[in-house]
């Protein structure tokens, strides 16, 4: 096959002799004609390629020295002299020595070819040039064959490799001929579509083969577009053979070694101390958005909008991300429980079963840490308290065995968490003899229910008979209530005379940060928490006069009753024509807040109001707003609990008289709302 | 429909040879004897370009320069023919918006596998 080609070059070299000679002959009387000497440099050029490429490797290596002398005249390096065009002339007619002696006509002499390109060299003071030593040509290295070895290859073309030709999936198909290749693109630096440009590349890919071929063969893959992308070649897998692998960033996890490694790295242990310290951050975070949202809103600014916006979408995505890395479930302390009940069943010669539900309600680190004493008491209490002994629970006809039952739920933006018990419930008449006892009340007063509980959370009040090794040490309810204050939570308890009692512990979920609604009151700014928000409707004059002085609106047929934070608060200022009511869920219903204006949604970071303000209770915290002000953080179940003791309390006084009450309720700036019937 | 590649050289050995080669893999081969005489045939659709660096009246550079120009030329493919001594030119070529080279003298295995390589 090559023969054909052979005959083709020896034809062809033979006419740019002719035309080397002629424009040898030309040059000697216009030395620097750059057209001349073009035309002699590109026929010694293609002799010597296309020699070499025929198999000529003498008559290129020959032309090659000549080649290099014409490309320096050509390019002004070097100027043409008599004795160098004469000597030219000499070596053109040499290389038709070399065809006739390829063609079998005769023989060149080598040594005057070696003379020739020694005076060559003499006359233009050039040194050999490097032998031509054809480094392996983009195809011609194929693959080394060795084990077969994984490599991760990152390629990242520059944006235009497109332009210029180069088809990028190509690259990646010849990849894959090398061995196994899986591929993923990276569409990281693609542009929204209005600035797409459609000739441009904006892709990238990572990939990994798996190939017997080396470095060098997956290189070459790229040797076009080698110095217009980003390209990276890393062996995957530990190569003793390979120096730079044990540098590899990433050994492909494909022991149980690295498999049992990656599992570790799924989840890491964290100080608390530092996740407290991101929760603050992310607390100043939303703070620091919502002062910008509120100076975009005020400006106006639609750039200054998006942005805001966008802050506001993302810092919110890290409120929630960074809150549920604090979350933990219940389980393992409600699980911790299950030996406290049997130790103490033992120990009190009672058979009682722990009963557990919802022990995967998440709640936050810091609530389940300071949760775990006052449940531990509460138990104790049941058992304690609660449960009867065996034999007196078969004669009241209950199973002998008691049951506790611990339970968690989520309710808005609470959790509840219930201890009940099947005991005998609060002891009335023991409650009132241990009052007595102690002198809290008189001994003939009589007490209502909810006065029962209320001794029960007093100070140092227990009702066992004797201190046991359980309980009745005087560390009583109170405690138990404060520490669920403190976690700004509240406790309530349900007796059953005979059939058992029930405290539930109302939690909220995270401490430090409630979405919440931002309400104006005249000049006073108010944060309802949202979880508890369920709609806001009008309240106008006429509303007010149709209900005949009653703070009850109608809510789409529901009577719901409100009351109002001006007056609440003794806040002066003058009513605007409609006022807003924010219809709240509370423990005792559905109650209305008046407000002047609902403003909206706020992030609100709690702040604590300082030891001075410990007492408040109407006031879970506060927040500063954007402008700087403060507003207060109400808690509806206290203000509604608030409201109807007074309330109760009033109406007690109106069975005595009608206008006391009226007084009473002026002095108190309080407006209580649901009558009692 | 066999894709078409020009081959743009004034040496007509290699020409014939390129041509012969690419033939024989199913290619339809175009011959081109310098760079204007390329621009010429460009006008007829072609999938790729092979052209030597230097030629009479318009170089390899000149026509590299000139496809890339035509925007009806868009994103061929074009291969140019390079000796190791002309590193310079290659860049100078690279620089034009060449996609790739082969390197002289080559074998038909060698110029077949760079074309499938920027043709498919």
């Amino acid at each position: 096959m090559i023969d054909k080609y052979r005959q083709a070059f020896d034809e062809e070299a033979r006419e740019l002799l002719t035309g080397l000679e002629s424009a040898l002959l030309e040059l000697d009387e216009k030395r620097d004609d750059g057209e001349v000497l073009g035309r002699a440099f590109r026929a010694l050029h293609t002799i010597k390629g296309s020699g070499a490429m025929f198999g000529f490797d003498q008559i290129a290596g020959f032309a090659h020295n000549l080649e290099a002398v014409f490309d320096r005249l050509r390019g002004g390096q070097l100027s043409a002299t008599s004795d160098l065009i004469a000597l030219s002339l000499a070596a053109g007619d040499q290389i038709k020595f070399m065809l006739d002696e390829a063609a079998g006509n005769g023989a060149a002499d080598p040594a005057r070819t070696a003379g020739i390109v020694a005076e060559l060299h003499r006359l233009t003071g050039m040194a050999e040039p490097a032998a031509a030593a054809a480094p392996p040509s983009p195809a011609a290295s194929g693959s080394t064959a060795g084990p077969a070895a994984d490599w991760r290859i990152r390629f990242r073309p520059g944006p235009d490799v497109l332009l210029n030709g180069t088809n990028p999936l190509l690259l990646i198909r010849e990849l894959r001929q090398l061995g196994e290749l899986g591929v993923t693109v990276d569409t990281a630096a693609l542009p929204p579509l209005s600035q797409l440009d459609a000739e441009r590349c904006y892709l990238a890919w990572d990939m990994v083969l798996r190939t017997a071929a080396g470095r060098e063969a997956i290189r070459d893959v790229f040797i076009f577009v080698e110095d217009d992308c980003q390209l990276s070649i890393e062996p995957l897998a530990a190569q003793p053979a390979e120096p730079d692998a044990t540098a590899g960033p990433a050994a492909k996890p494909n022991t149980a070694e690295a498999r049992a490694a990656a599992a570790a790295a799924s989840s890491i242990r964290v100080s608390a101390d530092k996740l407290d310290q991101l929760v603050n951050l992310v607390g100043e975070l939303v703070a620091v958005q919502a002062r910008l949202g509120e100076t975009a809103l005020r400006r106006d600014d639609p750039e200054i909008l998006e942005i805001s916006e966008a802050v506001e979408r993302l810092t919110c995505a890290l409120r929630e991300n960074s809150m549920s890395i604090r979350m933990l479930p219940l389980r393992p302390t409600f699980e911790r429980f299950r030996r406290l009940v049997h130790d103490l069943s033992v120990e009190l010669h009672k058979e009682v079963e722990l009963s557990i539900e919802g022990a995967d309600t998440e709640l936050d680190k810091t609530v389940i840490d300071q949760l775990n004493d006052p449940l531990v008491h509460l138990i104790r209490n049941s058992m304690d308290h609660g449960i009867e002994t065996p034999d007196a629970r078969r004669r009241a006809g209950k199973p002998p065995v008691g049951t506790i039952h611990l339970s968690a739920q989520h309710s808005g933006a609470n959790v509840l968490i219930r201890v009940s018990d099947d005991g005998r419930g609060l002891d009335a008449e023991a409650v009132r003899a241990r009052a007595v006892e102690k002198g809290l009340i008189a001994g003939s007063a009589p007490l209502s229910e909810s006065e029962v509980l209320a001794l029960i959370l007093a100070p140092g009040f227990s009702t066992a008979r004797q201190v046991t090794g359980v309980s009745g040490r005087g560390v009583g309810m109170d405690v138990v209530e404060r520490s669920i204050e403190a976690l700004r939570g509240s406790l309530e308890m349900a007796s059953r005379p005979g059939a058992g009692l029930t405290v539930t512990l109302r939690l909220p979920l995270t401490l430090a940060i409630i979405d919440g609604l931002l309400v104006r009151v005249g000049e006073a700014y108010f944060v309802l928490p949202l979880a508890n928000s369920l709609e806001c409707v009008e309240l106008t004059r006429e509303d007010i006069r149709d209900a005949h002085g009653k703070h009850i609106a109608n809510v789409r047929g529901d009577l719901v009753p409100y009351i109002r934070l001006a007056e609440y608060f003794g806040i002066q200022r003058a009513p605007p024509e409609r006022e807003q009511i924010m219809v709240v869920e509370t423990d005792h219903g559905h109650y209305g807040f008046v407000v002047d204006q609902v403003i909206g949604d706020h992030q609100t970071v709690i702040k604590s109001l300082g030891r001075l303000y410990r007492n408040v209770q109407l006031v879970s915290g506060a927040t500063i707003l954007g402008d700087g002000t403060v507003a207060l953080i109400l808690d509806p179940h206290r203000l509604v609990q608030n409201a109807i003791q007074t309330v109760g309390q009033a109406s007690a006084c109106r069975t005595i008289s009608n206008r006391h009450f009226r007084s009473f309720k002026k002095e108190n700036r309080i407006d209580g709302t649901q009558v009692k019937p | 429909m066999s894709k078409i590649i020009l081959t743009v050289d004034d040496s007509a050995s290699v020409r014939q040879m390129v041509k012969f080669t690419l033939s024989d893999a199913g290619y339809t081969v175009v011959e081109a004897i310098d760079g204007q005489d390329a621009l010429a045939k460009l006008a007829s659709p072609v999938n790729l370009v092979i052209t030597d660096l230097n030629m009479p009246n318009l170089d390899g550079i000149g026509l590299i320069r000139g496809v890339r120009a035509n925007a009806a030329l868009k994103g061929i493919p074009i291969l140019m023919l390079t000796t190791e001594s002309q590193e310079s030119r290659k860049r100078e070529g690279k620089a034009a918006g060449a996609t790739g080279w082969i390197v002289k003298p080559f074998t038909p295995q060698q110029i077949l596998a760079v074309v499938k390589r920027v043709l498919g």
